[in-house]
C-alpha cells in the first residue's frame, strides 16, 4: 500500500465524521474570512495615515466650520511644511441613497499633501485649470460610468448655490486611483473656490485642515502651537496626528465593530477547538493500529509524518473552500450593502493569514496525537487491546 | 416490559451515564453553550439597537427638514420659514396655539467614558413646546433648564456614556460654558443619548443666527400628514421634506440595521451550523463508543425504538444544558450593557442597551432543542437500526 493510499484510507474510514469535521472547519474559516475583511475595511482609515500629517478641526466638533483665516495663520506656524484644507459637501447623485463622499479642497496643496493620490499628469493639469472640474475616484467613476470630459450634477444635502438650488454642476477632469488602495476611491473632490463663491451661506469658512509637518518629530510641538494660537478665540481648534484622528473617528463606530469582531472571533476559536478535539480523538482511537504498524517496521518518522499530513489535509479541505466561499459572499455583500459600509476586499494578506492559521491548526491537531503515537509502547498498546 | 417502561429505563440509564461521560459530552456542551452565548449576545445588541434607535419617534408627530437633507444635522430653516410651516392646516392646536417645536441639532465633542476618546455627542436646542411633542420625557433628577441661561439637561444614557455630565458639573464647548442642571428619561428612545438646551442659547453660541434645523409638528388627525404636505408643496418658499418622526428614525438607523442584517445574521447562521456539526460529531463518537452497551441492551430484549428515544433524549438534554450555560453567560456579560455607536446620517452617537429579553431566551432554548434533536436523531437511528450481530462486530474491532 502506498503512503498516499494509506492516508486516504485513514481519512475516509469514517466518512460522516470526515464530512462533519471538514464542515466545522469550513464554517470557522468562512467566519474568519468575512470577519477579517470586515475588520480591515473598518480599519482602512488608520492605514492611510501619514506619519507627518496632522489634522486640525474645530474644538467644538468636526462639523463646526473654521474661518478661512485659520488657513493663512497655520501656514505661517513654525514647523509647518505645507497646509491644505477641505470642506464637507455632503453630496449625492440623483437621490439621497446614492450618497457620495465628496469635499471641496484647495486642490494644489491637497494633491501635494496626499501624494498617494495618483492622477495622470494631463488629468492633473486639466483639473487645476478648470474651476468647475472634479477629480473622481476610480471606484466611483466605475460605479456611475463617469469618464473624463463628462459633466454631471451633484446635489448637496447642505449647501445651496446662487440660483437657490442645491444642485451643482461638475465636469470630470480626472480620475484618481491609489495603487496601494488606501485612499478611498469611492470619493470625489473639487475646487474650494468654485464651491465658496457659489454657496449662499457660511462663506469663507473651511471644514478642516491637513498639515504636513517638517518631520514627524515636530508633530507634537506643531499641534500644540496651532491650538494655543487659537485658544480663547471664538474658533478654538483641536489638532491631532492623522493616525489619532482616524482612530478616534473609527472609535465612533466603536462598540459595534468591536462587539461583532470579538464575539464572532470567539466563535471562530471555539469551532476550531471542537474540530481539533475531534481530530485528536480520531487518531487516539487508532492507537493499537499504530502499534501494529510499528511492529511491522514502520519508522517513527514515517508515522509522525503520516498523521501530521492527515491533519493538514483535513484542515485544508475545510479551510480552502471556505476562503473561496467567503470571497464570493463578500463580493455579493458589496452589492447589497452599497455605501453603508467601507469598501471590503478579501486581500492577499488575509488569505495568507488564514492559510497560516490552517497550517498551525493542522500541526497542533496532528502533532499532539502524532507525538503520542511515536511514543507508544507497542507491547502496552497491543496489550490494552487484549483487555 | 412495555415499550414505555423500556423507554423510561433506557432514558434513566443514559441520564445516569451522562455524569460519568461528562468530559466526553463536554465538547458538545461547550460548543452549544458558546454558540448560544454568541448568538444571544449578538441578537440582544440588535434588539437593543432597534428598540432604541429605530423605535424612536411617534407616528403622530412629523419632522420637517429642508428638502434633500439626510438628517437634522444638515437641514436648515430661517425663522420665517419655520413660522410659515406652523401655520399649516393639520397641525394640532392647544389653547389656540399650534403644537410645533423649532429645534437645532449640533454636534459637540465629548469624551466617551469607556475609551477616553472624544466622540460626536448630539446636542439639541429645544423650546418650551418641544416637550409637549414628547410625552415620554420626564426629568428624573434635578430640574429643567431655564430659558435664556447656559444650562443643559442630559439624557440618562448620555450621562452614563460620556464623561463630565454629572448633575451640577460645568462643561465647555469651544468658549461657551454650560451647567448640567437635570437628567431626563425619554422612555428608552435615542433622545436619551442627547444633551438639551434652550434653542436661543444654542443659536447664540453656535453662530446659528435665528435659524433652526428642524420643525416638529403634532398631527391633528390621520389625514393631517397629507394636508401639511400639500400646504408645503403649494408654497414656493418652502422646500421641505416631511416625514413622521417614526419613519425618520427608522431611516436614520438603516446603515446599522443593514450591517446587522447582512453581516451579523449570516455569521450567526454559519456559526449555528458549525456548532451543529460539532454536536453531531460528538454524539456520533459517543454513540459509537457505547455501541457495545446499546447492543447488549438490545440483545437482552430492549426494543430498537426505546434505544432510539433514549439516545435522542440524551442528546436533547445535553443541548439544553449547554444552552442554559450559554444563556447564563450571555445574561451576565451582555444584559444591560450600555454601548454607543455612530448612527448613520445623523453622524452622532446613539447610546443603547443590550437587552436579553424573555423572547430571546425562548428562541435560544428552542434552537438548542433543534440542535439536540438533529444532533441525536441520526446517531440514534443508526444505533437502533444496526443489526445486533453487526454492532457486536464493530465493537470488537
Amino acid at each position: 500500500m502506498t503512503y498516499f493510499r494509506l492516508l486516504r484510507k485513514n481519512l475516509t474510514r469514517k466518512k460522516l465524521r470526515l464530512f462533519l469535521t471538514i464542515f466545522s472547519i469550513f464554517t470557522a474559516f468562512l467566519i474568519f474570512g468575512i470577519l477579517k475583511t470586515f475588520d480591515s475595511a473598518l480599519n482602512a482609515g488608520i492605514e492611510l495615515a501619514g506619519a507627518d500629517r496632522l489634522i486640525t478641526s474645530s474644538k467644538v466638533s468636526l462639523i463646526q466650520p473654521l474661518p478661512f483665516s485659520h488657513y493663512t495663520k497655520i501656514k505661517a506656524t513654525e514647523g509647518v511644511a505645507n497646509v491644505t484644507h477641505a470642506s464637507w459637501f455632503g453630496g449625492y447623485y440623483q437621490e439621497p441613497k446614492n450618497f457620495i463622499v465628496s469635499f471641496a479642497v484647495d486642490a494644489q496643496s491637497y494633491l501635494e499633501i496626499y501624494p498617494e493620490i495618483f492622477i495622470p499628469q494631463d488629468h492633473q493639469e486639466n483639473f487645476l485649470a478648470n474651476r468647475q472640474g472634479v477629480l473622481v475616484g476610480e471606484a466611483l467613476a466605475q460605479q456611475y460610468n463617469w469618464k473624463v470630459g463628462d459633466t454631471f450634477p451633484l446635489i448637496s444635502s447642505i449647501w445651496t448655490n446662487q440660483d437657490g438650488s442645491r444642485t451643482w454642476e461638475f465636469k470630470v477632469e480626472g480620475i484618481f486611483s491609489d495603487p496601494e488602495e488606501k485612499f478611498d476611491t469611492r470619493s470625489l473632490m473639487f475646487h474650494y473656490v468654485y464651491f465658496n463663491e457659489g454657496r449662499t451661506g457660511a462663506r469663507d469658512t473651511i471644514g478642516w485642515l491637513v498639515i504636513k509637518t517638517e518631520s514627524p518629530e515636530v508633530n507634537e510641538a506643531v499641534s500644540k502651537a496651532i491650538d494655543e494660537q487659537f485658544a480663547n478665540s471664538p474658533n478654538e481648534t483641536k489638532t491631532d496626528t492623522e493616525a489619532a484622528f482616524g482612530k478616534a473617528f473609527l472609535e465612533q463606530f466603536g462598540n459595534i465593530g468591536l462587539i461583532i469582531t470579538s464575539i464572532v472571533g470567539a466563535a471562530f476559536f471555539t469551532i476550531l477547538l471542537i474540530a481539533g478535539n475531534t481530530m485528536v480523538l480520531a487518531v487516539r482511537e487508532r492507537t493499537n493500529e499504530i502499534a501494529v504498524m510499528k511492529t511491522l517496521g514502520f519508522a517513527n518518522g514515517r508515522i509522525f509524518t503520516l498523521i501530521i499530513l492527515e491533519a493538514l489535509i483535513l484542515v485544508l479541505l475545510g479551510g480552502l473552500p471556505a476562503l473561496g466561499f467567503s470571497w464570493v459572499l463578500i463580493e455579493a455583500l458589496k452589492g447589497a450593502v452599497g455605501g453603508a459600509l467601507p469598501p471590503m476586499t478579501l486581500t492577499p494578506e488575509i488569505f495568507l493569514q488564514a492559510i497560516a492559521y490552517m497550517v498551525l491548526l493542522g500541526f497542533v491537531t496532528g502533532g499532539l496525537p502524532a507525538f503520542n503515537a511515536v511514543r507508544i509502547n507497542v507491547a502496552a498498546a497491543l496489550g490494552r487491546k487484549a483487555l | 416490559m412495555t415499550s414505555l417502561q423500556q423507554i423510561i429505563a433506557i432514558t434513566v440509564m443514559n441520564m445516569k451515564g451522562l455524569r460519568q461521560r461528562f468530559w466526553q459530552s463536554s465538547a458538545a456542551i461547550l460548543s452549544i453553550a458558546l454558540v448560544i452565548t454568541v448568538m444571544v449576545g449578538f441578537l440582544s445588541m440588535a434588539d437593543g439597537f432597534e428598540k432604541t434607535v429605530a423605535g424612536t419617534g411617534s407616528d403622530d408627530v412629523v419632522i420637517v427638514l429642508r428638502e434633500g437633507s439626510l438628517s437634522e444635522l444638515t437641514s436648515g430653516f430661517s425663522l420665517h420659514q419655520a413660522k410659515l410651516l406652523s401655520t399649516a392646516p393639520g397641525v394640532a392646536k392647544q389653547n389656540g396655539e399650534p403644537l410645533v417645536s423649532f429645534e437645532l441639532y449640533v454636534i459637540v465633542d465629548l469624551l466617551k467614558k469607556s475609551t477616553g476618546l472624544s466622540v460626536n455627542a448630539p446636542m439639541r436646542g429645544i423650546e418650551q413646546t418641544s416637550l409637549k411633542l414628547r410625552d415620554n420625557v420626564k426629568i428624573i433628577e434635578g430640574r429643567m433648564f431655564e430659558p435664556g441661561r447656559n444650562e443643559i439637561v442630559v439624557g440618562h444614557n448620555a450621562r452614563e456614556q460620556f464623561a463630565g455630565l454629572g448633575l451640577g458639573e460645568m462643561i465647555s464647548f469651544g468658549n461657551s460654558e454650560w451647567q448640567v442642571v437635570g437628567v431626563f428619561d425619554a422612555g428608552g428612545s435615542v433622545f436619551e443619548s442627547e444633551l438639551w438646551a434652550d434653542a436661543k442659547m444654542v443659536q447664540a453660541f453656535f453662530n446659528r443666527g435665528t435659524s433652526y434645523q428642524s420643525v416638529r409638528m403634532k398631527l391633528a388627525g390621520p389625514e393631517s400628514l397629507q394636508e401639511i404636505k400639500n400646504f408645503a408643496e403649494a408654497d414656493p418658499q418652502l422646500n421641505v421634506e416631511i416625514k413622521t418622526e417614526a419613519d425618520y428614525y427608522a431611516a436614520q438607523s438603516k446603515p446599522i440595521t443593514t450591517l446587522i442584517r447582512y453581516i451579523g445574521y449570516p455569521l450567526a447562521f454559519i456559526m449555528a451550523l458549525g456548532a451543529l456539526a460539532g454536536a453531531l460529531n460528538t454524539m456520533y463518537t459517543s454513540v459509537l463508543a457505547r455501541m457495545g452497551e446499546i447492543t447488549t441492551l438490545r440483545a437482552l430484549g430492549f426494543g430498537a425504538f426505546p434505544s432510539f428515544v433514549g439516545i435522542l433524549t440524551e442528546s436533547i438534554v445535553i443541548a439544553i444544558f449547554g444552552s442554559a450555560i450559554g444563556l447564563v453567560l450571555a445574561y451576565v456579560f451582555f444584559d444591560g450593557m450600555l454601548v454607543s455607536t455612530l448612527n448613520g446620517a445623523s453622524f452622532t452617537q446613539a447610546v443603547f442597551e443590550f437587552s436579553v429579553s424573555a423572547k430571546l431566551i425562548t428562541h435560544a432554548l428552542a434552537l438548542s432543542v433543534v440542535i439536540g434533536f438533529v444532533g441525536g436523531f441520526f446517531p440514534a437511528l443508526r444505533a437502533a437500526r444496526m443489526p445486533i450481530a453487526d454492532a457486536f462486530r464493530i465493537t470488537q474491532t
